[in-house]
């Protein structure tokens, strides 16, 4: 069991406390997937950070039936090192922590799962949109993650590709069952991904809803349209609480100059 | 699975490449026309034979010098010269550049020193290396040095701090630790800057060589085309000039040459025209 216990995020900005997350408890099961929505700047992608443990929290704390989880993270933009090809992405997270024979192996086994086996040597250059994405979902999944993040992952592909990568996660995740956490602001992508919709404003959860609907999900179904509909009225029922924008200047990278975060965190 | 297997296996920069011949077609017009004009104007009486000597009379030069083993004396001087002071400005200005940008602290120090430095052209800077060095082999590789210095350490440096944040944080949730952070993101992420950096030094390298051999100087290319220009020996010098360019563009053409074979993601990132 994944437990959230007031967690909350606040930055500093020119001498103004901005609140990210306002004191989030949230309780995951192992194996469960939930799909947070929320309008840009909710605390969605806060929430996830905080997760992934690319950023502190302010208050509260998170705790895993199982000690540190191991940790998968897909992000909006594939973010592939350009300088390796899909095997080396797909396998960065791996080297110096298995030995060579089984990264290979994991490595081929993750690029068969998502269809590029035949790419295995091209490099990021060379590959369309849905393909990178693809990527960057296998080289978290070759970690073999007990906590699989998605921040909108598919957010910036064309509805066709969307719909084969939504599909391809869920087979995925029946075959595994990691527990995942699923960050996007498209209500229809939550209810054909989710067994649970969390929905956020203002840096608060003011809303769950379980979504019992078998799989594979069809967005055409009337209960699912039906349940769309019910989280749509949930949004615009919040539609009052603004959150103010945020930026992360506690965790200044030492090396870099710039704040690895600041881009992310400012993006409204 | 998604059918969406577009594979785009050609490379933007190659797919805009225009194939075969044609692709050299402009190049050449360009030289033919350029050498008939410098044919044309010192034929014609444009412009003195002594000034300007004619494309064949330089031709022969050329070949006169380098079968009596004077020209290949000269170019194995200013190579070893360039060899030394680029080998020398790249093991100073690479390691200061990751040290500075490791550590703000010693950047912050340094920078005002390098700056000022940095705006001080090599050559004024040859009287004092003069004074201090001779008028022997360390002077004419200190100017070297100067000149390659800051393009190698100032695309270092750069290449680091312009490092996607983005892709460092792929490494934190990968669990990297500090070291491997650079050594694996950040180092790699800075290549492509890196080698630029080492492009434009290079041609630097050449420029501040020449000026270097004018003073003081028995021996080199720059050497030569002084000599030349006081023996009034245009003929020389211009054959001087067109070593030094061709030896210039053979250098960074083997610099190219090997970006595209040991690292071919870096070629279109390196070429200096889109830097």
């Amino acid at each position: 069991m994944l437990e959230l216990r007031g967690l909350g995020k606040r930055y500093t900005v020119r001498e103004r406390e901005v609140v990210a997350l306002a004191e989030v408890d949230l309780a995951l099961p192992p194996g469960s997937f939930t799909v947070v929505v929320g309008r840009s700047g909710c605390g969605k992608s806060t929430l996830l950070r905080l997760l992934a443990g690319l950023t502190a929290p302010t208050t509260g704390e998170i705790s895993h039936s199982r000690g540190r989880p191991t940790v998968g993270c897909v992000f909006q933009e594939p973010r592939l090192m350009p300088w390796l090809t899909v095997t080396g992405n797909v396998g960065f997270g791996l080297v110096g922590k298995v030995a060579k024979v089984e990264i290979a192996a994991r490595v081929e086994a993750a690029l068969a799962l998502v269809g590029l086996a035949d790419f295995r040597h091209a490099y990021p250059d060379q590959l369309s949109g849905g393909m990178a994405s693809r990527v960057g979902l296998a080289r978290a999944l070759v970690l073999e993650p007990e906590l699989l993040l998605l921040d909108e992952p598919f957010a910036a592909l064309d509805a066709f590709t969307r719909r084969g990568l939504q599909g391809e996660l869920t087979d995925i995740w029946l075959a595994r069952r990691p527990t995942v956490v699923f960050v996007t602001h498209d209500v229809e992508e939550a209810v054909l991904l989710a067994d649970e919709v969390v929905h956020m404003d203002g840096g608060r959860i003011i809303g769950r809803r379980p979504v019992p609907l078998p799989r594979p999900r069809d967005a055409t179904d009337r209960e699912l349209v039906a349940l769309r509909r019910a989280i749509l009225d949930d949004l615009s029922g919040s539609a009052g609480r603004r959150p103010q924008p945020a930026q992360d200047f506690l965790h200044r990278d030492p090396f870099l100059h710039r704040d690895p975060f600041l881009q992310q965190e400012t993006t409204p | 699975m998604v059918a969406d297997a577009h594979w785009r296996d050609i490379p933007s920069y190659e797919r805009m490449a225009i194939p075969g011949l044609a692709r050299h077609a402009g190049a050449a017009c360009v030289l033919i026309a350029l050498l008939a004009a410098w044919w044309l104007a010192s034929a014609g009486g444009l412009v003195s034979a002594f000034l300007l000597p004619l494309p064949e009379t330089v031709l022969a030069t050329g070949w006169e010098l380098i079968s009596d083993g004077t020209l290949g004396a000269h170019v194995a001087v200013s190579i070893g010269r360039i060899l030394a002071g680029y080998g020398l400005a790249v093991a100073l200005a690479l390691p200061l550049a990751f040290l500075f940008g490791v550590s703000p602290a010693a950047r912050r120090a340094f920078e005002p020193v390098l700056e000022f430095l940095r705006q001080v052209p090599p050559l004024a800077m040859m009287p004092l290396l003069i004074l201090w060095l001779g008028i022997g082999e360390a002077q004419k590789i200190g100017i070297i040095v100067l000149a390659c210095f800051f393009p190698i350490f100032l695309g270092a440096l750069g290449g680091i701090a312009q490092c996607d944040p983005k892709l460092v944080e792929v490494g934190r949730v990968c669990g990297l630790p500090q070291r491997d952070l650079l050594r694996r993101i950040v180092l790699p992420a800075a290549l492509p800057s890196i080698v630029i950096g080492l492009r434009i030094a290079l041609g630097q390298g050449w420029r501040a060589l020449v000026g270097a051999e004018l003073v003081a100087s028995a021996a080199g290319l720059g050497y030569m085309i002084v000599d030349a220009e006081q023996l009034a020996r245009t003929d020389i010098v211009i054959v001087g000039i067109f070593v030094i360019g061709t030896l210039g563009l053979l250098a960074d053409f083997g610099v190219r040459r090997l970006i595209a074979r040991t690292a071919p993601w870096l070629r279109q990132r390196t070429e200096i025209t889109h830097a």
